[in-house]
């Protein structure tokens, strides 16, 4: 008796699973979504600059979905992972990103250690990268790699950028010298060195008075300060690291160091605003990507528009360029037609991409987009709640990026031959 | 080089002075009458800053605000150090040396997972006083006006100490504990009480500091170990225990420091530890120690 119910009962299953199937017939196959990871410092010290771009990602997907997705069918789908500014980290969750959510990209990194570390996991596994914070030169030039597009200034662009601008500003106001101050450690005596190098071949007239090497930490710079009061330079040169920048710029203005002289330090849009009432007016800045310097852009004033409406804040330039990032990623899948990883990977390669930024193109010995670097002089500006960069100068992706014939010495140097393959190094 | 200049370095070699004396004077006040070497004073200091910020976020107002919360992180500070005399320091009085320092620097990591748990790994911003953002000229050369209030304090310090140790019943029991614990118990003193107060006093110092610090640079996790060594070095040149000997090194230390600055910038740092062991060598109980103490 109970066996001939549990047959029933088996029967009558199938009946109803097989009358399922066939009153319900699947949907027509919808195209395959795009998985998109974005791995970044969502927390740790990169949290503020991370949440950025994250934020401007999204809004990226969200108008690119509401169009059907990637090529009007592959609707995208994103999976964030906070790297918490840790290479280790940040390869655990590539690596996971890759294996178990299948993404086709990873965006993002802050930190530009992640950055080169996560460019290594994408080789591996030929994913495409894009890197749209941290920005090392290492990652286009001493580490290449052929997945990996960059759309952001690297340090050389940046470096040279300031070169570029401060000896513009320099013949324009007559300067003659000018002093260092840098943080003492390798980052703080590379980019003085860097600076001081560079200036001299540009503008050899103007000279290297003296040099300051506060140590890395410094909490009191008053003498610092006073000293290089005294030494009276045109211009002053500075490389501090982060913390110790600010507690310089306290430390000097009350001194009125910065009404006396030009100083020139990093200072993107997210430092304007969070720094609004501290930052001394007549400082010389150099950024990334401010928004500010592209007004009359359309995607740029379009994307300023919408992401003011979103978030209720102007756009720092790590949403700028995370922005980018997603929209030349969406250039390459139009130009391949398709959103197979090889194909988008070989129509990036010299593809012009339009930008927020203006129509830029990747450089085909490097994936560098030719994106540019802004100095100007920090100042009050009735349009906006914060300071902006008045006398703008912007430098062009092709006037500071480091010249196609040294590229292949510096890859011999770091010994990529053994890392890629030699086909992937032939332009 | 102009008399100004060598003037304004003067100014900012005693306002460095200043800011590691208040750090100084806790560190020789706890060594001279507990005898216990505190590695984590520095770290109470920058406690003290990340309270002087909580404090100025609460009272946010760009007039008053400092105002009300340098005196309230002090005493906060003051209200930590009893609780930790009695918690753990009391503990190691009888101890080695080494045991002891092991403690205090087993503190100085304590008290860094603490901040982070607390107040997070960002950097705090304080701004300075409204009227005391600017500067004055002192014979011609520019002088910010908070770091007279800095240098006024130091000295207020500086007397206050002398003058609770030296004019007040208070102090001459902590004076008397220096050289007879015994003795001070046996007359019916209660001493642990008298080393509770006087390791609150230090903190509360340290809390003081912390909060003049708060303005002038960015409050960020670390500052207490790039500190801690330089006032090693005041304690070492000044002696030891010695409050006299704290404010003249750190005078010593912030001049040399900034007069190094003006002539060879790469080697200030250094010159500070050269003086520090030029007086090793000549007096090694420091300039105003006693060699009994050493």
């Amino acid at each position: 008796m109970e066996r001939i119910t549990r047959c029933k009962i088996g029967g009558l299953g199938i009946i109803i699973l097989l009358a399922i199937c066939f009153l319900f017939p699947l949907p027509v196959k919808a195209a395959e979504p795009y998985h998109l990871g974005v791995v970044l410092g969502l927390t740790g010290t990169g949290a503020m600059y991370s949440r950025d771009g994250k934020n401007a990602i999204e809004m990226a997907i969200e108008e690119i979905n509401k169009e059907g997705g990637f090529l009007k069918k592959h609707p995208i789908k994103l999976f964030i992972r906070d790297d918490q500014t840790k290479p280790d980290i940040g390869v655990r969750e590539a690596k996971d990103l890759i294996l178990r959510e299948k993404v086709k990209c990873i965006l993002g990194t802050y930190s530009s250690a992640v950055g080169l570390a996560v460019e290594d996991v994408c080789y591996e596994y030929k994913v495409l990268h894009i890197p749209a914070i941290s920005n090392t030169e290492a990652m286009t030039v001493d580490n290449y790699s052929p997945y990996t597009y960059q759309v952001v200034p690297n340090t050389y662009m940046q470096a040279m950028g300031q070169v570029i601008g401060i000896s513009k500003y320099a013949k324009q106001k007559g300067w003659k010298s000018f002093a260092s101050i840098g943080s003492d450690y390798e980052w703080g005596h590379s980019t003085v060195n860097y600076f001081v190098d560079n200036m001299k071949k540009a503008l050899p007239e103007f000279k290297l008075a003296k040099q300051y090497w506060p140590k890395l930490g410094e909490t009191e710079f008053s003498s610092y300060i006073t000293a290089v009061i005294g030494d009276k330079p045109d211009f002053v040169y500075a490389a501090l690291a982060s913390k110790d920048n600010i507690a310089w710029m306290k430390q000097a203005k009350p001194y009125g160091f910065f009404d006396k002289f030009p100083y020139a330090c990093l200072i993107s849009v997210t430092e304007m605003v969070e720094m609004k009432d501290e930052l001394p007016r007549g400082v010389i800045g150099e950024t990334r990507a401010p928004f500010f310097a592209h007004l009359d852009i359309p995607m740029m004033a379009n994307f300023i528009k919408n992401y003011r409406a979103k978030y209720n804040e102007y756009p720092s330039d790590w949403a700028v360029m995370e922005y980018d990032a997603v929209y030349a990623l969406k250039q390459g899948v139009e130009k391949a037609k398709s959103i197979d990883i090889e194909k988008v990977k070989n129509g990036l390669k010299g593809l012009t991409v339009n930008t927020t930024r203006g129509k830029l193109y990747f450089r085909k010995i490097d994936n560098m987009l030719n994106c540019q670097s802004y100095i100007g002089i920090i100042a009050d500006d009735p349009k906006y709640p914060f300071p902006i960069y008045k006398d703008l100068v912007i430098i062009t992706g092709e006037e500071s990026w480091r010249p196609e014939s040294e590229v292949p010495g510096v890859r011999e140097k770091s010994g990529l031959a053994k890392k890629r393959k030699p086909e992937e190094l032939k332009f | 080089m102009t008399g100004s200049q060598i003037f304004s370095q003067f100014l900012s070699g005693v306002s460095r002075g200043m800011i590691l004396f208040f750090i100084s004077s806790g560190l020789t006040l706890i060594f001279g009458v507990m005898n216990i070497l505190n590695f984590a004073h520095a770290s109470f200091w920058l406690v003290g800053a990340y309270f002087t910020w909580t404090f100025w976020k609460i009272f946010y107002s760009p007039a008053f605000g400092l105002w009300i919360s340098i005196p309230l992180a002090a005493l906060t500070m003051a209200g930590i150090g009893w609780i930790i005399e009695v918690i753990l320091i009391r503990r190691v009085y009888e101890r080695s040396l080494p045991e002891q320092l092991l403690l205090t620097y087993a503190l100085v990591l304590v008290i860094g997972d603490v901040i982070k748990l607390t107040w997070g790994v960002e950097d705090r911003i304080v701004t300075r006083p409204k009227g005391m953002d600017g500067f004055i000229n002192i014979f011609g050369a520019p002088f910010p006006t908070y770091y007279i209030f800095v240098i006024g304090l130091g000295g207020f310090v500086a007397w206050g100490l002398w003058w609770l140790l030296h004019k007040t019943k208070f102090g001459r029991t902590v004076r008397a504990s220096v050289f007879s614990r015994e003795m001070v118990g046996a007359l019916g003193i209660p001493v642990h009480r008298i080393y509770a107060g006087v390791f609150a006093l230090s903190l509360f110092i340290a809390g003081l500091a912390g909060g003049v610090q708060a303005p002038i640079s960015s409050i960020t996790l670390g500052m207490d170990m790039s500190i801690i060594v330089e006032c090693f070095a005041v304690v070492v040149i000044g002696g030891f225990g010695s409050l006299p000997g704290a404010l003249v090194g750190s005078l010593i230390v912030g001049l040399v420091y900034a007069f190094a600055i003006l002539i060879i910038p790469k080697m200030a740092l250094v010159l500070i530890f050269v003086v520090t062991a030029i007086v090793l060598i000549v007096r090694p109980w420091g300039l105003f120690g006693t060699p009994m103490r050493a």
